[in-house]
């Protein structure tokens, strides 16, 4: 059995997986991202990117700091437009953000003027759901994610972990096709976030929602994902995409012990030390 | 409980010190009591004049320059400086139009206002909402500029248009900012139509203290000082209740 797939980046062109038809949710073609820095320089976030994200594939994009994992995903979110190359979402150009794609941040980005229902509602109200329709959504919802009892807390009551539960109720509740998440455990506790690891996988299982999930923790990315883009930095390019055949429901106890895992995890750090050779060498 | 308590205790102990201190001035013959009254006299004066038409009428016609004012500079803060935030181009009209003005003394304008607009309440309301706008315009610009852009791409990705962010998201987000600036207003605003009553005024408190003064009732000129510094008070704790419903769900500040 092959248990690392590494292919090259020039056109990572998708497999279908197994049990489901093989349609692309997300298609990233030849993006180019060239911010502006102070005088009249310019710097290369992201330099021609090619990557194609299967409908109901859960995509997890590795990297250092600074390799523009993030403005990929702002890219397909809307929220940036890049300076070169095309971003599209079921064969749709992307022009800006829509909810079919909803983000989750690793600071929450909760409206702190609404209470956790209110935060809950928003998008469903947004969307034109009735008043009382969207509290019975949101309420369900609230139940799923295990914050029933604080539908009326303001989020600075609120822990990190519960935070970042009530953002992904959030976001949930307007039914995105696409979750985007911006390292959405990264300003959690250890415990915390193996917890919210363990309790996404659940929810994702569900319905299988095509999640684009940025992350600096190889662990949190083998452990989540079907494929693993491992990206280097300055500029930002993807080096290898990495198939992570493990079987599902995965079960985090079985897994750290799973040889197949825990190779997955090793190769992959390494990948990532050779991106930091590169990064010495440029 | 007795933490809130103390909190009051701690409150109230410089101002009996103030008092107290006042009120030794004149016991150890600092001050000898027809210049400088005793405490004492001036309370029982403002408790015996309280609840006089005249004084009532005296105390109206502040407040009503006094909210007029701020109300008028709350409303052309707000807008303005929400304005400035979201459109590059208002702003690049606003901001040296805002540095040439803010530092003027306002009240060097009351004269010429005197001229345009008359003796009555229109001049002093303006002079009012002149000093009051500023802490207010500025602290709503920078509040609105400095909203957390993840907040606005939620209510975006969320399906909020473009048109409404600034409803749905920067304003309600900018609010502890613009209160705070709120709140130095109202202590301007306060101050300033006291001035302009001084200057120039046929009623008001600030006409009451200049006339006690010229005809030498030491009483009675520091029975308005009292007054509008306790109005002061009673409008801060206002502001400060509606403040505190307001930002229920923010972080301290």
């Amino acid at each position: 059995m092959k248990v690392v797939t590494l292919r090259s980046d020039a056109l990572a062109e998708s497999e279908p997986l197994s049990g489901k038809p093989a349609s692309a949710m997300i298609h990233i073609d030849r993006v180019s991202q060239r911010f502006q820095t102070s005088g009249r320089q310019s710097h290369l976030a992201l330099s021609d990117i090619s990557l194609t994200i299967d409908d109901g594939a859960f995509v997890s994009i590795l990297g250092p700091s600074g390799c523009g994992k993030s403005t990929l995903l702002y890219i397909v979110g809307g929220f940036v437009s890049p300076s070169d190359g095309v971003a599209r979402v079921k064969g749709k150009a992307i022009t800006g953000p829509g909810p079919d794609r909803g983000p989750v941040f690793q600071e929450f980005a909760l409206f702190p003027w609404k209470n956790v229902l209110g935060n809950v509602m928003y998008g469903l109200r947004q969307q034109g759901v009735k008043h009382s329709e969207a509290e019975a959504k949101s309420r369900k919802l609230l139940e799923m994610v295990g914050l029933k009892g604080y539908e009326n807390f303001y989020p600075k009551e609120l822990s990190g972990g519960m935070k970042q539960r009530v953002a992904i109720a959030r976001t949930l509740a307007y039914n995105p096709a696409v979750l985007l998440m911006d390292e959405p455990f990264g300003a959690l506790d250890a415990h915390t976030r193996t917890r919210l690891q363990n309790d996404l996988l659940n929810i994702w299982e569900r319905d299988r929602k095509t999640v684009l999930f940025v992350t600096h923790s190889v662990e949190e990315a083998v452990f989540l994902s079907d494929k693993v883009v491992v990206m280097t930095r300055s500029p930002g390019r993807i080096k290898v995409v990495v198939d992570i055949d493990l079987p599902r429901p995965r079960k985090r106890a079985e897994l750290l012990l799973d040889a197949r895992y825990q190779k997955y995890v090793v190769d992959i750090e390494k990948l990532i030390d050779d991106t930091g050779e590169d990064e010495i060498h440029a | 409980m007795s933490a809130t308590v103390n909190k009051a205790l701690l409150g109230i102990t410089p101002i009996a010190l103030f008092i107290a201190l006042w009120q030794s001035l004149i016991s150890f013959g600092y001050a000898p009591v027809t210049l400088l009254p005793p405490p004492g006299a001036v309370f029982l004066r403002l408790g015996q004049q309280l609840f006089t038409s005249d004084f009532l009428h005296e105390i109206a016609a502040t407040l009503f320059r006094l909210f007029a004012g701020f109300a008028i500079a709350v409303v052309l803060g707000v807008v303005i400086g929400l304005a400035a935030a979201i459109s590059p181009a208002i702003n690049a009209v606003v901001k040296p139009v805002v540095r040439v003005l803010a530092p003027i003394p306002k009240v060097a304008l009351y004269p010429a206002l005197l001229l345009i607009l008359g003796f009555d309440h229109a001049s002093k309301i303006t002079l009012v909402a002149a000093d009051a706008l500023f802490p207010i315009l500025l602290s709503t610009y920078y509040g609105a500029s400095m909203v957390e852009q993840k907040l606005i791409w939620s209510a975006m990705a969320a399906g909020t248009p473009r048109a409404q962010i600034l409803f749905k998201v920067v304003l309600p987000a900018a609010m502890p900012s613009i209160l705070t600036g709120c709140r130095i207003g109202l202590v301007i605003s306060c101050i300033v139509v006291f001035l302009a009553e001084m200057i120039t005024s046929t009623d008001g408190l600030g006409h009451m203290l200049v006339q006690a003064a010229r005809t030498f009732q030491t009483v009675d000129m520091f029975v308005p000082l009292i007054t509008i510094s306790m109005l002061g008070l009673i409008l801060n704790s206002l502001l400060h209740g509606l403040r505190t419903y307001l930002l229920r769900g923010f972080p301290e500040v």
